[in-house]
């Protein structure tokens, strides 16, 4: 499939090191265009657009974000927000890292848009902690921006105010929820809140706020500019529309950023990733971060869109691929999610506190060949316990690749449970941490 | 005010609640109880334990029942169900895995929410292996406070205490630390929990994580008999279960009345109860020609006390004083006896104290004084002067003369008012030629006392008192006297009868209906019918 760059066109080729493309650049390249457009429309006007292009979140759950801009309220006394999520933390997830350092204009033009659309005056981008050079290169470029008129008490001329500030978390994964985020962003504890009320309602201080992920909002400018219909004809189908950013990581030649028509398979991400590295046989695959149920290699083939995944138990989430060879253990491999997933649980709501953890022990015990032929079982009642019944979102991350590996490759386990001990050599698909 | 009802269906049982109720308090109403750990009335509303999961007809997962509000008819739960039991088990399942289970040694043990949910909702064997178990190395035993003991072992992290420090006593001394399977409680470095109502995040903590050292390891909570009581701290008024063993006082913990205290007491007022330790008047005693004091019958002791008041009325001056803390039938009673003796020298005592404050969702509860029952004298006819200076004067009109007698009735430690017990004042007192003292413990007053009468403790019997609010309350006997020691009630009527011998009440309920005609505020109320919540009475202009 030769794919049109879209989101990535200023930044092809790009190095990690390299200067962000300037404003000056990014004007001379229709930056801010859709901007422009988007003020001479009435804000309705805009959402309808967003609506018709049947964008759909890009942070993991799949939203439509049109439909989530309409829920703010219009008459109301409160001051609205829109909260950026650039609290990019999942495990194998670098697509809005990318975006970032390289093209920070469109994700401030994006913010902008969503901001008008949703007659919001003050924006914050909530970035990780631990990125810091991306953070210090937003605000330059906001800095940039101010000058430039293109962000202040007269946006573009047109009399629309807009504030937008940089905002940085401490490090922890649970703060990219968005409730758990919002704690962070207002000073206290980042640990998520009870929904209802969705934020959209009672968000940021209180007040209605929009809540979207780096590439949403990077692709917002490309509705306005090219149009709903032409970013709802990319794509595999109407539920599934718009370019998107597939991060390619594990056991692969050529490992990063890749941009496709949404549905992308494997098989072509693959081809344009080099192949499997050492030209070795796929074993399993996750499709979409960390808290995706592993496939294995027989979905190889299969459009990676939100909702093909779906069909399959899988979900394209944040859409970072890992690639597995046949030399993986794959009990390992998921103990070292369930391991991330314990560490990042902020401990408040059952389930998630002590599931995540018993989950980690469990294959832990079960990796170093002290397992016992009850634990299969035992594994998935535990994750039953846990799938639905949390605060937020997070057990049922950790239930996915969790439960996937005892319902995909029950195989796997069974080998170390009979050999009680692990049957392949040591090679880590993630790098391990203290 | 009309509410606004709504009805809901649970478990197939339909009730009326308020809009806006959560489903774990519309389920009481139903007579279903749903599970709940950090769930609390008084409390924001977190949702985090997850024990309260239900099913909702047309809602695709289970729900939170705490945080989900009836806000129109017609909502359909089910809790007697297949996967709310399945939920319910895998909570309890979760939270029991790291728990030590050392139910032996904990002081929970007994009224504890992991026990009872354990048996209603748990399993009965664990598939987790116990050197798995997460424990708090060095933190089984951290005072966080003067009052408070910390076992983080056995926390489930419900954050009841934290909210507690943050929503109600407004000190946010506690703080959730740490996350994950690690989560802890703590206070913030350089601060301690400390604050006036500290002991409170014990009563609501579920489990045996938080311990008051006033009660830990001091008696297992199956041999304690619980009954409903009051606080005589001060005016506040607090609404108490006074926990004993045969009449041994182990604790008193704050008992739910949304009008007065909520679920809040003071950790004063849960101290109040170790003046009853001190060295009781077991005897009615009379001071001989000699000045000795020696232990006489109760028959003797009414004779003689009624001839010096009989006496002190006719030839000189007699008085009748009341603490405080008397009940208000008490205080009726000794009203009453001074009618009989027709004396003018008579009245309550009123002693200011230090402030104590229980923040209720109703505004606050403020008691001022030390002696709980200023008000209730006053109601019963026993005024209180409103200052010092019109306390003593009173004082020395009662105590003019030579033939001069004066009945102190005092209720407690705390004595008469502290002018009272001055050097000077009980200097002034033994110019009268009898004091009769009626208390149950040794203090200044009775070492000064021609006659002494011993009568129970407010434990020990049962009666009204009324609050600073101006609400009328009562309490109950949670144990009898001791052998020879009379309740003031039974002390006071057998008294009356020498002068009244056709007074015909008996008993504190007698004397309360007595009182009841007299009081339209209480008209037709009967001891037996005053709500539990008590009764709010006209405020008087001060």
């Amino acid at each position: 499939m030769a794919a049109e760059a879209i989101l990535l066109r200023r930044s092809h080729g790009a190095t990690a090191l390299q200067a962000p493309v300037p404003l000056e650049a990014y004007r001379g390249d229709g930056g801010y265009e859709g901007l422009e457009k988007a003020l001479s429309m009435e804000p309705g006007d805009v959402i309808e657009e967003v609506k018709a292009s049947g964008l759909r979140g890009r942070g993991g759950a799949g939203f439509p974000a049109g439909v989530k801009w309409g829920f703010i309220p219009k008459e109301t006394d409160q001051p609205k927000y829109l909260v950026c999520n650039a609290d990019e933390s999942e495990p194998g997830t670098f697509k809005d890292r990318l975006l970032m350092e390289t093209d920070p204009h469109q994700l401030i033009e994006g913010c902008a848009i969503c901001c008008y659309a949703v007659g919001a005056h003050i924006c914050y981008i909530y970035i990780r902690g631990e990125y810091v050079r991306q953070a210090e290169i937003l605000e330059t470029a906001i800095r940039e921006a101010y000058d430039a008129g293109v962000l202040g008490d007269n946006v573009l001329k047109s009399g629309f105010k807009l504030d937008m500030r940089v905002h940085r978390g401490a490090g922890a994964y649970i703060c990219g929820e968005e409730t758990g985020m919002l704690e962070s962003l207002e000073g206290k504890r980042g640990q998520p809140r009870v929904k209802p009320p969705f934020p959209a309602i009672i968000g940021a201080f209180g007040a209605p706020t929009v809540i979207n992920n780096v590439e949403t909002l990077c692709n917002v400018p490309h509705v306005m500019t090219r149009g709903a219909q032409w970013f709802s004809d990319v794509g595999t189908d109407e539920r599934n529309t718009g370019p998107k950013l597939y991060c390619i990581s594990g056991h692969v030649e050529r490992p990063g950023v890749y941009e496709f028509p949404i549905g992308v398979t494997l098989d072509e991400l693959l081809e344009a990733a080099g192949g499997v590295l050492g030209g070795k046989a796929l074993k399993a695959f996750i499709p979409g971060g960390a808290s995706a149920a592993l496939l294995g290699a027989e979905h190889s083939h299969l459009p990676m869109d939100f909702d093909s995944l779906a069909k399959v138990g899988s979900m394209l989430g944040s859409a970072a691929v890992v690639v597995m060879d046949e030399t993986t253990c794959l009990v390992r491999a998921v103990q070292r999610l369930a391991k991330f997933f314990a560490h990042e649980s902020c401990g408040q709501c059952t389930p998630c506190r002590e599931g995540t953890n018993w989950s980690q022990l469990v294959l832990g015990r079960i990796e170093r060949g002290e397992g016992r032929p009850e634990d299969p079982d035992l594994l998935l009642r535990m994750t039953a316990n846990m799938s639905g019944t949390a605060l937020c979102a997070l057990a049922d991350a950790c239930v996915g690749p969790v439960r996937s590996l005892v319902q995909n490759f029950r195989p796997e386990i069974e080998e170390h449970l009979a050999a009680g001990r692990c049957p392949h050599p040591y090679r880590p698909v993630f790098e391990e941490t203290a | 005010m009309s509410k606004n009802m709504v009805s809901v269906t649970i478990d197939g049982r339909t009730v009326e609640v308020e809009a806006g109720s959560n489903l774990v308090d519309a389920s009481l109403k139903a007579g279903v109880q749903i599970p709940h750990y950090c769930y609390h009335p008084k409390l924001s509303v977190v949702g985090q334990c997850r024990m309260c999961l239900v099913k909702i007809e047309g809602m695709p997962n289970l729900q939170t029942g705490c945080t989900t509000q009836i806000m129109k008819d017609g909502m359909e739960v089910r809790i007697d169900d297949d996967e709310v039991r399945a939920a319910q088990e895998g909570m309890m399942e979760f939270l029991l895995i790291n728990h030590p289970l050392d139910c032996p040694i904990c002081d929970q043990a007994g009224e504890c929410g992991l026990q009872d949910y354990s048996f209603k909702h748990g399993q009965a064997f664990s598939r987790f292996s116990y050197e798995d178990k997460r424990t708090y190395p060095g933190k089984e035993r951290i005072p966080l406070g003067p009052n408070v003991v910390l076992n983080m072992n056995r926390c489930i992290q419900c954050t009841r205490c934290v909210r507690f420090t943050e929503e109600i006593s407004g000190t946010g001394e506690l703080g959730f630390f740490q996350r994950g399977s690690r989560a802890e409680i703590g206070v913030f470095p350089g601060n301690e929990l400390d604050n006036p109502l500290s002991t409170c995040v014990v009563d609501i903590c579920p489990v045996g994580a938080l311990t008051s050292t006033q009660f830990r390891f001091a008696e297992r909570v199956w041999y304690l008999d619980k009954k409903p009581s009051l606080c005589t701290g001060c005016d506040a008024g607090c609404n108490i279960t006074l926990e004993h063993r045969r009449g041994k006082i182990q604790r008193y913990k704050p008992r739910a009345n949304d009008e007065v205290n909520d679920h809040w007491m003071c950790d004063f007022g849960r101290t109040t109860f170790q003046a009853y330790d001190e060295p009781r008047l077991s005897t009615p005693k009379r001071r001989n020609g000699r000045g000795e004091i020696r232990t006489i019958t109760w028959d003797e002791a009414l004779t003689s006390i009624h001839h010096s008041l009989a006496h002190g009325a006719a030839m000189g001056t007699v008085g009748i004083l009341a603490r405080g803390a008397a009940t208000t039938e008490e205080a009726y009673l000794l009203k009453l006896l001074a009618d009989s003796l027709e004396t003018p020298h008579r009245g309550g005592l009123r002693e200011p104290g230090p402030e104590r404050l229980i923040p209720t969702s109703n505004g606050g509860l403020v008691g001022s004084e030390i002696t709980p029952n200023r008000r209730g004298a006053e109601l019963a006819g026993l005024e209180a002067p409103s200052s010092a200076e019109r306390t003593a004067k009173m004082l020395a009109g009662a105590v003019n003369g030579a033939h001069s007698a004066l009945l102190l009735f005092d209720g407690g430690r705390a004595g008469l008012d502290n002018a009272l017990r001055s050097p000077a004042a009980l200097e002034g007192l033994r110019k009268a030629e009898t004091i009769v003292v009626v208390g149950w413990a040794t203090t200044e007053l009775t070492e000064i006392a021609d006659i002494v009468l011993p009568i129970a403790t407010h434990a020990e019997t049962e009666g009204t008192l009324v609050n600073s609010q101006n609400r009328i309350q009562k309490f109950e006997r949670a144990f009898p006297p001791p052998a020879g020691v009379r309740t003031g009630v039974e002390a006071l009527v057998d008294l009356l009868r020498k002068f009244r011998p056709d007074f015909a009440p008996k008993t504190v309920a007698d004397v309360f209906g007595l009182m009841a005609t007299e009081l339209s505020a209480l008209e037709d109320v009967s001891l037996t019918e005053l709500p539990a919540s008590g009764i709010q009475l006209p405020v008087r202009p001060q």
